[in-house]
């Protein structure tokens, strides 16, 4: 079976809907950090596959919007883990149920 | 193009970036300097006038690349295109990259204070590349490029949320920010990887294009929902607004002012961009009477959403700042009024009103931060009595509660003027009617809450003994001018609105 533009879209919405649900129901902030990567790798796996099955001789932009959104995810992971450790040190946790200093 | 060119043209940008390192650079020498005192068990007075000293040249260092940005964008051309709309400069852009960087000067005057935070250095960086953040974003007409602004942007202020190390809440809010700032941008690339697949492209005006020739596919009005869904988190439009009132309670007030400011205008300018010039074939329409499939009702939807809930709990609350998040929603739906109008008139008001809402809220947190260092806090308790301890503060709050509120002769009347009789005159037969009504509604609740804050500054007597009154000659002097200047700002807009609104209104296209 050779591959097929749908395929691609189907497992890429799988995956956005897998880590939406991941950043919805998980409670302990580093999984729905995890969520949050599977959601922008599902965009970025988008934007190869449109590029690949799009009209031939088009210049790369699908791939060059890849590489530049899996740099700023990087970057996200990385200011995301330092956010979790600042609030370990104040609530020793990162269940976020418990992060309850603000409301109203 | 030569590079050469291009460094011509993102100079203010450039200017800015420079600055930002340079101010990062003082930061981290005066740090060392700090440090190495400590060890070495120097004098404690000398060591605190060699501090106050670095941070107000990292003040003044930023401050003057602000100043010197802005003369890069005066002396740019009047309009060029790069790369297919990846920076663009108009006249539209160009004037809201000097409110931008305006917006960036009030912030930085607002962090200079007699107890700067630690690393002063490091927080006038974030300031600045946030800022840099902005000016991509409202210079930019293509998908990728705007994404990358609103990344920088966004990355920039969790970091400045969670800035207070000592506060628990700041830590707190800066986490619930990312968790929820991050999932929106997931939203946003997704949405934009189901355009670029659709169309075949990440320019604007190109997709327009392809949107006016193509038939609606459904992959497409995914993709223009979840793109939406993406800056209505950016603009705090309910029901995607929690983030709003944790961060804007939690975080350091210079770092609050500038999310309510210039993050806000500058996410009302690109996204008026993608959904006048991008999805412009896709308008529908939100007219009570013929209402169709398209991004205008999607949007209408948000702002009545966005009016009543903000108005609503807005009036719960007892923490000044909670309530000008609740109140941001609220008029984060006005602004979005100006959009569904759309055309050159209703995005000329939405930009108009979001303008002059950010000059007044930035006010507003100075104020706060001003009571905030006196008092401890920042509950209705806290500005009881504010007019015995400080005239001046308590004068400019209520021009600011005031403008807010839509009360004339301040900015925000005529904004709200402006915006409302765009919106009716935008359709045939009055056909936004019911949002103009639903908006005059929740102006009405509004007042309220907005008196509350006032009644607790002019009537309640003091609450707490120990509340000195405000010392004449305070080292806090920048800010309270600062402050002044703004409170002018809002009452000379208000009474001659057209030197801002006929500048939007001839900047756009």
């Amino acid at each position: 079976m050779t591959p097929t533009l749908q395929i691609f879209l189907i497992v890429s919405a799988a995956l956005f809907s897998t880590g939406l649900l991941a950043a919805l129901s998980r409670r302990h902030a580093i999984f729905i950090l995890i969520g949050i990567e599977m959601m922008l790798a599902a965009a970025n796996l988008n934007f190869i596959a449109f590029w690949r099955f799009g009209p031939p001789h088009q210049p790369p932009t699908g791939v060059m919007i890849a590489l530049f959104s899996i740099a700023i995810a990087a970057a996200e992971a990385a200011v995301g883990l330092a956010m979790v450790i600042a609030v370990y040190r104040h609530y020793h946790t990162t269940n976020v149920d418990q992060l309850d200093q603000l409301r109203g | 193009m030569s590079y050469l060119e291009l460094l011509k043209l993102a100079s203010p940008e450039i200017v800015i970036v420079i600055t930002a390192l340079v101010v990062l650079a003082i930061g981290l020498v005066t740090g060392h300097a700090k440090s190495s005192a400590t060890i070495s068990t120097a004098k404690p007075a000398h060591t605190v006038s060699h501090t106050s000293i670095a941070t107000g040249i990292c003040s003044v260092v930023a401050a003057l690349g602000l100043a010197i940005a802005i003369g890069a964008i005066l002396m740019l051309p009047q309009s060029t295109t790069l790369f297919g709309g990846m920076l663009v400069i108009t006249p539209l852009t160009r004037l809201f990259k000097i409110i931008c960087i305006a917006l960036a000067f009030f912030t930085v005057l607002l962090i200079t204070s007699q107890k700067p935070p630690p690393h002063l250095g490091e927080y006038l960086a974030l300031v600045l590349f946030a800022t840099v953040g902005l000016m991509l974003l409202v210079g930019s007409e293509e998908l990728l490029m705007i994404f990358i602004g609103l990344e920088l942007l966004g990355l920039s202020l969790y970091v400045m949320t969670a800035f207070d190390k000592t506060d628990v809440r700041s830590a707190e809010a800066g986490l619930k920010y990312l968790l929820f700032g991050s999932t929106s941008s997931a939203f946003t690339l997704f949405g934009i990887s189901l355009i670029y697949g659709m169309s075949g492209t990440t320019g604007l005006a190109a997709i327009s294009e392809k949107l006016a020739t193509a038939s609606v596919q459904p992959l497409l009005a995914v993709g223009i929902v979840m793109t939406l869904v993406g800056f209505a988190f950016k603009i705090a439009a309910a029901p995607f607004h929690l983030w709003a009132p944790d961060a804007y309670q939690g975080a350091p007030v210079p770092s609050a002012a500038f999310i309510a400011s210039g993050s806000k205008v500058a996410s009302f300018v690109v996204l008026g961009k993608i959904v006048l010039v991008g999805f412009a074939p896709m308008r529908g329409s939100a007219d009570w009477h013929a209402m169709t499939a398209g991004w205008s009702p999607v949007l209408a939807a948000l702002a009545s959403l966005s009016i009543l809930i903000g108005n609503m709990v807005a009036l719960a609350q007892s923490n000044v700042r909670r309530l000008l998040a609740y109140s941001a929603v609220a008029h984060g739906g006005y602004t979005l009024i100006g959009l569904v109008a759309g055309g050159r008139d209703g995005f000329a008001a939405a930009l108009f009103y979001t303008t002059i809402y950010a000059v007044t809220l930035v006010g507003a947190f100075g104020v706060v931060g001003l009571v905030r260092r006196k008092t401890g806090g920042d509950n209705f308790s806290d500005f009881s009595g504010l007019v015995s301890r400080s005239p001046l503060l308590a004068g400019c709050m209520a021009i600011f509660m005031l403008s807010l509120a839509g009360i004339p002769p301040l900015a925000g009347f005529f904004g709200k003027f402006y915006l409302f009789s765009t919106a009716l005159h935008a359709s045939a037969n009055h056909g936004l009617l019911w949002l103009v009504a639903l908006a005059l509604f929740g102006s009405f609740i509004s007042l309220y809450y907005y008196l509350l804050v006032l009644k607790a500054i002019f009537v309640n007597e003091p609450s707490l003994p120990a509340a000195q009154p405000f010392d004449r000659l305070t080292p806090d002097l920048v800010q309270r001018a600062a402050v002044a200047v703004l409170a002018a700002a809002v009452l000379f807009l208000g009474v001659m609105p057209d030197v801002l609104a006929a500048r939007i209104l001839a900047a756009l296209p």
